[in-house]
């Protein structure tokens, strides 16, 4: 090796700078490096007559192996095992706004479907007016949002987040095209717009929870069969609030049946939400715990009492008045974004409880996959 | 790229069993890869750790475990200056030509200290590339998970789908990032830094079934010299056994996964649950939107209503 004189030209790039991806003269190649990464194998224990390994016997490593991942746990786990989503309040926010879109857009639907198509005309701005800053909480949440066109370079079916881009792309253009459709005063286009653009909105209402759902942050993944629904179910809840409170200052008189439809789809949903969110704690076991404590546990039970007492002002309609009804909707969009928070918080408690993850990877946790 | 001498699957196979914990495979990598040091403070919760976790900047990460029994993973306290080693310290045995140093510091007390070179696992079932919603994760020729920098937009999702906490987004940088298994290394025919700057080759660099197939002779010579906790992650289990369909970057350990921060069963999250998830959101999203109507049908005949309402009230229909 001495005698051959070493031309320590770099291969990439020029010396001292940095390297660029196409390489400085064509063919050029590292000196003193063995092809078909034989470098590898200079080490001694490539060799034939070390005894740093022997003849294998496969089902001995096999059990081995086995023996060490499955029974029961170490007393330690130390971690960190894995790590938290790194979304910041945006992405919660979007969460809400997205979802009153996708609920507004069932209300438009329902509202044609019964007749009203003034307060589906009314329901489809909603939904464009709760759409509109969702795209910007995204890009603003991306580390480099110069780059959010990149979302729409690929079309993905196995990743939630490329689906939702795309769903979200789409129903966008579909609301705003229903609304414009509704100010050129073309109704049949725009009831026909407005009816693809609600079923479009089922996705746009779920894929949040599957996206959560689809990771590995024992809170989230134990409750993906959960989540999507829970997601649902706020979205028609405050989409509904929404329009319910659009129609009251448009000036739709009280005991319009449209009025009181929006308060039975409120309470529903919100009761759906409530009823769907306490099975799955139970079912979660002690997963359960990212719900209930910290700053998550705070912002979930005030969710909670929060669409409680709206609930409550709903019951006691009778002497309470039509303001009454107001300040319920305003407690259900305030429970429903509250409800993004925790649970986007919720996530980021569970991840960093090293032993609930390595528990529930184990397959020992109270709170057991549905498979 | 015609310098690409083969593309077989590559791969990592990290004996812990020899690793001395000396941290040049962690300095070798952020000097090829050009990556800022990490401030040098001792990992939270008791450890001599000072790199702390594998991290955007920290792609090999030497994870130091101390099992110091019970109740391990606390910091030893140091005896004060001039103060006698603790007393349960044997004295060494002296006046024998052949002492038996590993019977010696065993009779010394439980307290251990394993060393494990940790980096990016790349999956058969890959968490972070199911995720990635720009496709800036891909697989490479040589069967590696590679993060394309330049397509990266850090929206973070694949942040929580890697069971194994490897893949992070730098806060400066905006970008994910990860080990590459040294694609650019590798495409020049030269093994990665990492495994370059190995003293003892407690990381091996080599085509993946031939790595396998030592690292298995490996753990049966552990168990034949009566090392019997000895045993792969990630690599020689049955079918249906696998570590996220198998681990490209397996381990040799001789604790429990957890003691080193692993996770005992893992495989691609969305692998794992997208479909039902999926199938249970739509379905209830139909529910939904079926209920909103069903919510304006209930008195009766709301149509009538509503356009007597509408007429009244001179609204356009």
């Amino acid at each position: 090796m001495s005698q051959k004189r070493l031309k320590l030209v770099p291969a990439l790039g020029t010396r001292g700078g940095p390297a660029r991806w196409r390489r400085e003269r064509e063919g050029a190649s590292v000196e003193a490096h063995e092809q078909g990464f034989k470098d590898g194998a200079w080490s001694f224990l490539y060799g034939e007559d070390t005894e740093y390994a022997t003849t294998a016997r496969d089902d001995e490593v096999a059990k081995a192996s086995r023996r060490a991942r499955t029974g029961a746990p170490p007393d330690v786990v130390q971690g960190p095992v894995m790590k938290p989503a790194v979304w910041t309040w945006e992405v919660p926010l979007y969460f809400w706004t997205g979802g009153i879109a996708a609920g507004s857009g069932f209300v438009a639907l329902a509202c044609d479907l019964a007749g009203d198509s003034a307060s589906a005309a009314t329901a489809r701005k909603v939904s464009l007016a709760a759409l509109a800053p969702s795209p910007v909480l995204l890009i603003a949440d991306l580390g480099r949002p110069a780059r959010f066109l990149n979302m729409l370079r690929i079309f993905k079916p196995r990743s939630p987040m490329s689906m939702g881009v795309w769903c979200l792309t789409l129903f966008g253009n579909l609301i705003a095209a229903a609304v414009g459709a509704d100010l050129l005063g073309k109704h049949r286009e725009a009831r026909a717009i407005g009816a693809v653009a609600a079923v479009v909105g089922g996705y746009l209402g779920s894929y949040t929870g599957v996206l959560l759902g689809s990771t590995a942050v024992p809170v989230w993944s134990r409750s993906r069969l959960f989540l999507g629904p829970i997601f649902v179910s706020t979205a028609t809840g405050t989409g509904a609030a929404a329009c319910r409170l659009a129609l009251v200052a448009t000036g739709v008189p009280e005991g319009h049946p449209t009025r009181l439809a929006l308060g039975r789809v409120e309470t529903g949903a919100i009761a759906a939400e409530l009823a769907l969110s306490t099975i799955n704690e139970r079912q979660l076991g002690r997963l359960s715990a990212a719900l209930h404590e910290g700053g998550a546990g705070t912002t979930f039970s005030a969710a909670k009492w929060s669409v409680r007492a709206g609930l409550a002002l709903r019951l006691l309609r009778r002497r309470g008045g039509p303001v009454t009804h107001h300040v319920a909707s305003c407690l259900y969009l305030g429970g429903g974004l509250a409800f993004r928070y925790a649970w986007v918080a919720a996530g980021r408690h569970s991840a960093k409880d090293d032993r609930a993850v390595a528990d529930t990877a184990r397959g020992t946790g109270e709170g057991k996959a549905e498979q | 790229m015609s310098k690409a001498a083969v593309s077989e699957r590559l791969g990592f196979f990290t004996d812990t069993t020899v690793c001395i914990g000396c941290k040049a495979c962690e300095v070798a990598c952020k000097q090829w890869n050009d990556l800022p040091s990490d401030g040098g403070e001792l990992r939270a919760g008791g450890s001599y750790d000072n790199t702390k976790e594998l991290s955007a900047s920290t792609w090999r990460h030497v994870r130091f475990v101390e099992l110091l029994e019970p109740g391990g993973g606390n910091m030893p306290s140091l005896p004060a200056g001039g103060s006698p080693l603790p007393a349960a310290t044997p004295e060494l045995p002296s006046g024998h030509d052949d002492v038996d140093l590993l019977e010696w510091a065993e009779s010394a007390g439980g307290d251990r200290w394993l060393f494990m070179s940790d980096v990016c696992k790349h999956c058969t079932n890959a968490g972070c590339l199911d995720a990635c919603p720009t496709g800036a994760i891909f697989r490479s020729e040589f069967d590696t998970v590679v993060v394309q920098a330049d397509v990266c937009n850090g929206c973070g999702y694949c942040i929580p789908s890697c069971p194994f906490g490897v893949i992070d987004r730098d806060h400066e940088d905006g970008r994910a990032a990860k080990c590459t298994l040294c694609y650019d290394r590798l495409q020049d025919g030269l093994e990665p830094a990492c495994a370059k700057s190995c003293p003892t080759d407690s990381i091996q660099f080599g085509p993946y079934d031939q790595l396998v197939e030592r690292a298995k002779g490996r753990v049966t010579a552990l168990h034949q010299r009566g090392i019997d906790t000895a045993y792969l992650y990630g690599a020689g289990d049955t079918q249906g056994e696998e570590l996220a369909g198998g681990l490209g970057a397996f381990f040799l350990l001789t604790e429990r996964p957890e003691r080193y921060g692993l996770p005992a069963q893992a495989d691609s999250p969305i692998k794992e649950g997208v479909r039902q998830a999926t199938l249970a959101a739509m379905a209830a999203g139909l529910v939904a939107a079926a209920g909103v109507a069903a919510a304006f049908a209930v008195p009766g005949r709301p149509s009538r209503a509503n356009q007597l309402a509408s007429r009244l009230r001179g609204w356009p229909r």
